[in-house]
């Protein structure tokens, strides 16, 4: 994770850092008085695409942007308070697992690393990060605010990642093809402006992506059986079960802690290619 | 959307120091968390609504008032599905849910009137400066406060944008929700490629103001805690003291409620 705070370094990747934190602010706010999903905790949220775009395109800076723009968004929406401090830690891993486990994955190509969606194999492993970037982003949340006795894990959790990957999934494909090489001619990809020795090298980082993958949706599995089945919160329904029970929390725990673990073991470094003029 | 959200008065909550400000959004936000009586959150409601008549900031929530409605009358009937009680009153309604939500919705519009309140008396500056001072990294700042500063440009490029096309015939205001997100997205494009491409410039303008050429910056804006400030946060200290030991004592719970 060495680029997550070496990138402060560079004035760049600061202003893409802010540039990305406006953008995703100034998109969701419109949204926060549309279809509230549960009241001043979430609402439906078509600018949840940008995180995933902006990680992909920016890097850290898109993550930290991400993170920064979901705050941003609570304070001008007027929904500033609890959710908003794990929204932050949320939306920081939404826009950070997309770049650490593109290259990570072993679908896209080492021959064509580009950020964009020019091959079914990049398809799919776009795909594959929306999923388990959304559901990462889900557990935390959710598993927060079970925590804080506010919101029963099994509801909470499932609908933050259908929020988030739904609009990933229609939305992001066609926005990405549409940014991407313009942002490319910009030399405003984030591996353009940093260099290599700033990205955290990692290791055995295909174990890593796969160590996220687990600790996402296998947190998300988890905890929502443990909450359904031990302790009896239904999956779309409020009235049963029980919140902050120590056995939603210290279930879902460990999975949390794997996505650390996997984003420490990913690196990055191999979406560094030598431009051939 | 108006430009900022900041009003400029001169009144004793304007003229306090932003670390002082930060620290009563945050002991606000913590304090109000303690009841679930509705009676109970009510007195640091008022508390709060006193602060907004001081600080002349009311007037702020206007821009927002659509928002808070929704999430009042939303409120009022979703969070009596996360509670129940013993004396039915009608549906999923008791008497206890019903006090519990009216106590959640209560929270909230506190916590959205705190929040409102803490952006309409705090500059921009003055916030991430303040916050630059309690141990934030001026780089950090700096891009939270950029961030900050073009969320309204950004905001109304799109409308300016969605004018422009809708004086060309582009209907935006047709169809469901879905249909209406997918006819806005054309339009946010421009706006968000004009906005990127000024990276470069934004840079080097920076660059060639020495932004990063030393480890400790100074600052233009210079904030001092004066003798206002610690009797507030005295006051806060207090409060927080107070309803802390109320709550551990348990007081503000709502007798018969069966939270799920």
């Amino acid at each position: 994770m060495r680029e997550v705070f070496s990138m402060w370094k560079n004035t760049r990747m600061i202003i893409l850092t802010a540039l990305s934190a406006a953008i995703y602010a100034a998109v969701l706010i419109p949204f926060k008085g549309g279809i509230p999903i549960v009241p001043g905790i979430t609402e439906v949220r078509p600018a949840n695409v940008f995180p995933v775009i902006f990680g992909l395109m920016f890097g850290p800076a898109g993550a930290w942007g991400s993170a920064i723009g979901n705050t941003i968004g609570d304070i001008f929406g007027g929904t500033l308070g609890w959710g908003s401090i794990f929204g932050f830690f949320g939306n920081f891993f939404l826009g950070f697992l997309p770049y650490k486990m593109w290259g990570a994955l072993g679908l896209v190509p080492a021959n064509d690393v580009s950020q964009t969606i020019n091959s079914w194999r990049k398809l799919l492993a776009y795909i594959i990060i929306v999923i388990v970037s959304a559901a990462a982003c889900a557990i935390i949340i959710a598993w927060y605010l079970d925590l804080a006795g506010l919101i029963p894990f099994a509801f909470l959790s499932v609908v933050i990642t259908l929020n988030n990957a739904i609009a990933e999934l229609v939305l992001g494909p066609p926005l990405l093809l549409l940014l991407y090489p313009r942002v490319k001619q910009w030399g405003l990809i984030w591996t353009d402006i940093m260099s290599k020795e700033d990205v955290s090298p990692g290791f055995a980082r295909q174990l890593g992506a796969i160590l996220a993958i687990v600790g996402s949706l296998g947190g998300l599995i988890v905890g929502v059986g443990i909450s359904t089945g031990l302790y009896g919160q239904a999956l779309f329904q409020f009235g049963s079960g029980a919140k902050g029970q120590v056995g939603v929390w210290l279930g879902v725990l460990p999975f949390i802690i794997l996505i650390i673990i996997g984003s420490l073991m990913m690196s990055g470094r191999e979406q560094f290619v030598e431009e051939t003029e | 959307m108006d430009s900022e959200i900041y009003l400029d008065r001169d009144t004793f909550f304007h003229r306090l120091d932003p670390r002082t400000k930060i620290i009563i959004l945050l002991v606000t936000f913590v304090i109000v968390l303690y009841y679930q009586n509705p009676l109970w959150v009510l007195p640091i409601s008022a508390l709060v609504v006193l602060q907004g008549i001081l600080a002349d900031s009311l007037i702020n929530l206007r821009r927002i008032r659509y928002i808070m409605l929704v999430l009042a009358v939303s409120g009022l009937i979703l969070w009596n599905l996360f509670a129940s009680g013993e004396t039915k009153l009608f549906w999923i309604f008791t008497v206890e849910s019903l006090a519990y939500s009216l106590g959640r919705v209560l929270i909230m519009l506190t916590l959205i009137t705190a929040g409102m309140i803490f952006m309409s008396t705090t500059r921009n500056e003055e916030f991430v400066i303040g916050m630059i001072r309690l141990g934030l990294p001026y780089r950090v700042g700096f891009a939270i406060s950029t961030a900050l500063r073009l969320v309204p440009t950004i905001v109304s490029s799109v409308f300016i944008i969605a004018q422009a096309q809708r004086s060309r015939g582009l209907d935006l205001d047709s169809g469901n929700i879905l249909e209406r997100i997918k006819k806005y997205l054309p339009l946010l494009v421009p706006v968000f490629v004009s906005t990127i491409r000024n990276t470069n410039i934004f840079g080097m303008a920076l660059e060639a103001k020495g932004f990063g050429a030393r480890e400790q910056r100074t600052f233009y804006l210079d904030i001092k805690m004066q003798r206002a400030d610690y009797w507030m946060l005295g006051l806060m200290l207090v409060m927080f003291i107070i309803t802390t030991y109320l709550k551990i004592r348990g007081f503000g719970d709502i007798p018969g409620l069966i939270r799920f």
